[in-house]
């Protein structure tokens, strides 16, 4: 088998493997190689023909393929090498990557790794629905990618279960081509999307949104006939009298996103229970040295601008380590406190300004997220509206974290 | 005086800002966190409008499909007129991110253009 070397090999063509494999160029690494299994850059941002994507760091609303196409452009400038319908078979932990394409199998020696392999669509299987098995039955990603790139039509008259983000942007675009969407199903008692999804998408068109609703039942043989939806209890149990029979031909799901790491796990690199992702350090790497991490297979993000901004620097990290730059050592762990699902990163030098992204457990308006070490107060930042949809991304300041021992632990206070 | 609160779209921050407003124009507005959101309340409220994103086929190019949008926004009530308009077009490869697509879409004066290149 051939063997070539790399400086730093990116896994990953979407968002964010775009915006390492560039910033790792840009960063001193020479010979960076970006690693693709479709048949173009750009990832799912391709099949998000819809507006809103680069508000943060671009400071304009660009639809997801305009969005990709900038990147793409700084990516060729920058001098990275792209492998395109390339398959990475296997990670270890001195970084050795396995991959095939046209040309074969190669093994791929990297100075460092950057894995940016995405996330996955949950599916009826992983939210356990019971019925039937007829066709008709999409998550909401698929069939994005059937209207948007393959002009396939799914059906005429559809419902979706779960109110994520891309359930919500299919509602509004289901409905410009004609389908009628009958509603949005929601289990929890609140919506898992941004606000403002809501109002775009099933406001403008007067699609209704149920909460604390769910699909209890799948009907039809050949292609689907309808769904039984009910209300769920404070409980989780279905509330007696409220089930009802929807006709229909689709459902969509948009019941959540994992992050892909069946590569970290081959290289033994742990993963938190909470994300799902690796356990990253200030500088995005995980656990096993070398190999860093960002954008959706480190964490799921409503955004992709924070996806770019920190694969970015997972990027400027891992062209450092390649070259054989010392990192800042880790010695600051960051504990998630009361309101607090999870913080990335989760531990810090202190030798540097950290953004840190998190989510809360649950809805609230005017509070606060506190930073504490010891006994100094080392940040509070007011929140008018918390929100567990919304990613909560906050800077604190290298001086901020001296001065004080142990770890940095972060909650939401009144 | 009318009152009401409006999630402001502009960003995906989604402000929930209340608005206070007479019959001309908008008179105040509260809880928006960045000074966009007057633009777009005194809008919501007087004009709204949207940007319509939409796929058009693509004649012997690379993809099937060449995705586009409305170079500004349109009319909120004319969303369902600029899809009719689009449905018979045709776009002709080589495409690139820009390009117009269709002039003067259901005549609001709005160019209808490609947010993708097609080879």
């Amino acid at each position: 088998m051939r063997t070539e070397n790399v400086d730093v090999a990116v896994v990953g063509g979407g968002p964010a493997g775009l915006a390492a494999a560039a910033a790792a160029r840009e960063a001193g690494a020479e010979n960076v190689l970006l690693i693709e299994r479709g048949e173009r850059l750009g990832g799912i941002l391709n099949q998000c023909i819809h507006d809103g994507f680069g508000t943060k760091m671009l400071g304009e609303a660009l639809t997801g393929p305009e969005y990709a196409q900038i990147f793409i452009a700084r990516l060729s400038d920058s001098g990275v090498t792209s492998s395109l319908e390339t398959m990475v078979l296997d990670l270890t932990p001195d970084r050795e990557l396995t991959i095939c394409s046209e040309d074969g199998i190669r093994r791929i020696k990297a100075g460092s790794v950057v894995l940016c392999t995405g996330c996955r669509e949950r599916t009826r299987g992983a939210i356990r629905i019971p019925g039937t098995r007829p066709a008709g039955v999409f998550t909401a990603g698929v069939v994005q990618e059937y209207m948007n790139l393959r002009n396939i039509l799914v059906g005429r008259k559809a419902v979706i279960l779960g109110s994520g983000d891309i359930g919500l942007i299919m509602a509004r675009r289901l409905t410009l081509e004609g389908v009628k969407v009958e509603c949005v199903a929601e289990i929890l008692p609140y919506p898992s999307g941004l606000a403002r999804n809501i109002v775009q998408c099933l406001d403008d068109f007067d699609i209704p949104l149920y909460l604390s609703t769910t699909v209890v039942d799948i009907h039809g043989v050949d292609r689907l006939q309808g769904v039984t939806l009910a209300q769920i209890g404070p409980k989780g149990g279905v509330v007696r009298g409220t089930k009802r029979f929807i006709d229909c031909d689709t459902l969509l799901l948009s019941v959540g996103l994992i992050p892909e790491n069946e590569l970290a796990k081959k290289a033994g690199i742990d993963l938190s229970p909470v994300t799902t992702g690796p356990i990253v350090d200030d500088q995005f790497q995980t656990s096993v040295p070398g190999i860093f991490c960002g954008g959706n297979a480190l964490q799921v993000h409503d955004l992709v601008d924070y996806a770019s901004m920190e694969s970015q620097k997972a990027g400027q990290s891992a062209a450092t380590f390649a070259g054989a730059g010392k990192l800042p050592d880790q010695n600051i762990d960051v504990q998630p406190g009361n309101g607090i699902r999870y913080v990335v990163p989760q531990t810090l030098s202190g030798e540097e300004a950290v953004d840190f992204s998190m989510r809360v457990f649950s809805p609230g308006s005017d509070r606060y997220v506190v930073f504490r070490r010891g006994d100094k107060m080392v940040r509070r930042m007011k929140q008018t509206e918390l929100d567990p949809a919304a990613m909560i991304r906050v800077r604190v300041r290298a001086d901020r974290f001296k001065g004080s021992e142990g770890p940095l632990t972060v909650e939401v206070t009144d | 005086m009318n009152t009401g609160e409006i999630v402001c779209v502009v960003c995906p921050t989604s402000c929930l800002v209340h608005a206070e407003w007479d019959d001309e124009e908008l008179v105040s507005i509260d809880r928006a966190r960045c000074k966009l959101a007057w633009d777009y309340v005194a809008a919501e409220i007087f004009d709204p409008r949207r940007t319509v994103t939409t796929t058009v086929p693509v004649d012997a190019g690379q993809s099937p499909l060449v995705s586009v949008k409305t170079a500004s926004p349109v009319p909120k009530g004319m969303v369902f007129d600029v899809m009719n308009d689009l449905a018979g077009v045709v776009a002709k490869a080589p495409i690139t991110v820009g390009d117009v697509i269709l002039k003067d879409v259901s005549g609001t004066g709005i160019d209808v253009v490609a947010t993708m290149n097609v080879a």
